[in-house]
């Protein structure tokens, strides 16, 4: 109310210092303003350096843009941009010796494996570009501050996350009367018919981060949890683990071939792309492979919603991208503005990762999206953002779910069932055991 | 007047020796320009490097493992408090290390078995005289010095579960049935398959040098020796077995040393195979240790893992350097 009201100004006490102050407070105000809404970098980065070390894209054309698009807004700006690609399963022990040496990259990426927690104390609070982003951009989607988040302030800034629906054969489908796979179920249903006529499924049941992810997902569409809300405790002992790993051995006693326990991530592209799989659980990177290897296949590959577990339950894990600043940058403002740069184009990276990288800002799920809108093979996966979970679900992206992840205690009990070595009852006492002491220690620690 | 003998007389050399006992008690300094003692320094110098090298490269990086063991440290913690044998019981409390130590074992013995045995065989085949020898000397060798990323994802093509080129051989020949079968071998998924596997990628890569190291071996064993041995009668098998390794025991004690250190602690084969899966069937100690250590960041527990490896190696090594010295004494 009060703002509304007319402001009585007594022209004769304003000084000529006082109105030089006020006007020049406003200038300064309004051409931060401006030049905040413009997206053009401060003066005090010119002539800096950037160093960025992030994985090497499945996509190679992305990384080739990437690198260019970083080029050119260092040239606008004066700053000299440097990437650097690595693995990404080498990320973990590349930032462990940068901390430890105290130098190295000022932006560092974590992928799958998001290892926030461990080093916030040393990463540079990001909670502003955050803010500002989501505000523009209508919020985050929910689970994006699980990755990131620690004690209210945000250690990093999710870019993108890769999606896994399921990639089926319509044609195998069709000509066995088969359904849809809207539930896991008439998954089950389709791979059980399909193998004894040449065409089995798969998901891998190795040590790979496929395997991390997509047993996950079939068990928390099963209404199960790994820890509470707070991430504090575990909770995957319940009878939802029951009747998920009793659902988990018949679909692959029924449906799979002992393969799936040697798969690396790339084994179910060429499972699909080879014509002998009838369904996958995966990336798009499985439906971008058939499409530039297999066109007969490609043809007759559609893609699914996340399989209910229970009904209208779908959870869909999906492999997170996070960057982060090190405390130790001494270019801590360049990299915070190449962040927000990088955030305000988030589309034209899904386009150079050919639809590849989802966003986690609830605006660009304006239909129609870039690339997979156009597709109307892909348009399901905009649907994607309201069931997307990460590692711990429902709570967040805590240490000892790193470690648990790491060491793929999930996967393995899921093989110890389906081996048939041990009971069911056998392997959750392994599985629950492992995360028990996991969790423990990292208590104590 | 007192006449002087040339020599200076008795009472002249007990005087001088009397002078030097003096002199060296009041310069001390004199003992160190002794020939003697210059040998020594000279000595020393030269060990040098050798020492510096042994403590900083090895000494220190040990004993900075053993202060991470026995703390909480954390990837991201540079502070860590002390914990004593915590680490060390953690690491016992789980199932996961006892099968990683099972296979660290069955790793390390049975690829020294085959390594030691293809590399004899190699090393007698590169002893004869045939065209191009040298050429094949040198190609031998390749397995070793190929980076071992590009070899090992070589070797993952050729065992993978639909394309093996090795399955494809075997089913030519009538071994194994067609893809699909119930007999179609899957390297990477079935347990002590994939663990041969792993053994058969490091037995590949690291015979060769088994192989140098015994030639090396047998071609400083005179001929003289053998062609004697020969005319008394003896076998082949003896005479490899009385005269050729005696002879070259202490290269054969080495290179076993050498071998059995890197096979132990070798983290990128079976990393790059099977990141220890499945189900841990190929979990060895060193990708424990890098599992929990760094990608799960419990520098403290990942560290007690890995010098588990110590107390395996020890009594090794003492056993084979005290054969060694027994030999050379």
């Amino acid at each position: 109310m009060s703002d509304l009201q007319p402001v009585q100004t007594d022209h004769a006490s304003v000084s000529r210092r006082r109105f030089l102050k006020v006007a020049g407070g406003g200038v300064a105000g309004s051409s931060l303003l401006t030049m905040l809404d413009a997206r053009k970098a401060p003066a005090q980065i010119k002539g800096t350096t950037l160093r960025i070390l992030q994985w090497s894209h499945f996509i190679p054309a992305y990384d080739a843009w990437y690198d260019k698009f970083a080029k050119e807004w260092g040239d606008k700006n004066g700053v000299k941009v440097r990437v650097d690609h690595i693995p990404h399963l080498d990320i973990p022990a590349r930032m462990a010796a940068e901390f430890a040496a105290g130098a190295g990259h000022d932006i560092i990426y974590n992928g799958s494996s998001i290892l926030t927690r461990l080093y916030y104390k040393n990463l540079v609070d990001l909670t502003d570009i955050a803010d500002a982003a989501g505000k523009k951009y209508g919020g985050w989607i929910p689970a994006a501050k699980s990755l990131v988040e620690v004690e209210g302030r945000w250690y990093g800034l999710p870019l993108f996350y890769i999606l896994a629906p399921m990639l089926y054969r319509k044609d195998l489908f069709d000509a066995n009367n088969l359904k849809y796979p809207d539930t896991w179920e008439l998954a089950r249903v389709a791979a059980r018919t399909l193998k004894p006529k040449g065409h089995p499924t798969g998901i891998a049941l190795s040590q790979c981060a496929d395997a991390n992810l997509f047993w996950r997902s079939m068990f928390f569409s099963f209404g199960g949890t790994e820890a509470d809300p707070s991430g504090a405790n575990p909770t995957l002992d319940s009878k939802e683990l029951r009747e998920f790993l009793r659902f988990a051995k018949a679909i692959f006693e029924e449906g799979m071939t002992p393969e799936v326990f040697s798969w690396d991530d790339a084994s179910d592209n060429r499972y699909l792309a080879s014509g002998i799989a009838c369904w996958v659980h995966d990336a798009i990177s499985a439906y971008r492979t058939t499409e530039d290897t297999n066109p007969e296949v490609f043809k007759n590959t559609f893609l699914g919603l996340e399989p209910q577990g229970l009904p209208v339950k779908r959870v869909s894990v999906a492999a997170p991208n996070v960057w982060m600043v090190w405390k130790f940058s001494k270019n801590q403002q360049a990299a915070k503005e190449w962040l927000s740069y990088l955030l305000d184009n988030d589309l034209v990276g899904m386009v150079e990762s050919r639809g590849y990288n989802m966003p986690y800002l609830n605006d660009r799920y304006k239909k129609p999206m870039p690339v997979i809108g156009t597709d109307p093979k892909l348009q399901i996966l905009q649907d994607f953002p309201k069931i997307v979970a990460f590692y711990g679900h429902p709570g967040p992206s805590t240490t000892p779910i790193q470690e648990i992840v790491n060491t793929f205690i999930f996967p393995d009990m899921v093989t110890r069932v389906c081996r048939g070595k041990e009971s069911i009852e056998e392997s959750i006492k392994w599985g629950v055991g492992e995360y028990r002491r996991i969790y423990a220690k990292h208590k104590q620690a | 007047m007192t006449v002087r003998s040339s020599s200076g007389g008795p009472d002249a050399a007990s005087a001088r020796a009397a002078a030097i006992s003096v002199a060296s008690r009041a310069r001390p300094s004199g003992w160190f320009r002794s020939q003697t003692s210059q040998r020594l320094g000279a000595g020393y110098l030269l060990l040098a490097p050798a020492v510096l090298y042994v403590l900083l490269l090895v000494g220190a990086p040990f004993l900075f493992s053993l202060y991470l063991a026995l703390s909480d440290a954390n990837v991201g913690e540079p502070v860590a408090t002390f914990v004593g044998l915590e680490n060390f019981r953690a690491a016992l409390e789980s199932d996961v290390f006892y099968i990683a130590l099972r296979n660290s074992i069955v790793f390390t013995v049975v690829a020294a078995i085959f390594k030691g045995l293809l590399g004899t065989t190699l090393a007698f085949l590169l002893l004869q005289p045939f065209w191009g020898r040298k050429l094949v000397r040198g190609l031998v060798v390749i397995p070793f010095t190929l980076p071992v990323t590009i070899s090992v994802l070589s070797w993952k093509w050729m065992y993978d579960s639909q394309f093996s080129v090795i399955n494809w051989f075997l089913s030519r020949i009538g071994l194994v049935g067609s893809y699909g079968s119930p007999d179609w071998p899957v390297w990477l998924g079935q347990p002590h398959l994939a663990l041969a596997a792993c053994i058969i990628v490091n037995v590949w890569r690291s015979f060769p040098f088994s192989a140098i190291v015994l030639l090396a071996g047998f071609t400083s064993v005179p001929t003289e020796i053998l062609d004697a041995a020969r005319v008394d009668g003896t076998s082949f098998f003896q005479r490899f077995r009385y005269v050729v390794v005696p002879m070259i025991a202490p290269i054969l004690l080495i290179g076993f040393l050498f071998d059995t250190v890197f096979t132990l602690s070798d983290l990128s084969i079976v990393y790059l195979l099977t990141q220890g899966g499945p189900a841990n069937a190929t979990k060895i100690l060193p990708v424990l240790a890098y599992q929990v250590g760094i990608q799960a960041g419990a520098l403290g527990r990942g560290a007690a893992i890995s010098l588990f490896l110590f107390p395996l190696l020890l009594p090794l090594m003492i056993l084979l350097l005290r054969n060694l010295k027994r030999r050379e004494d």
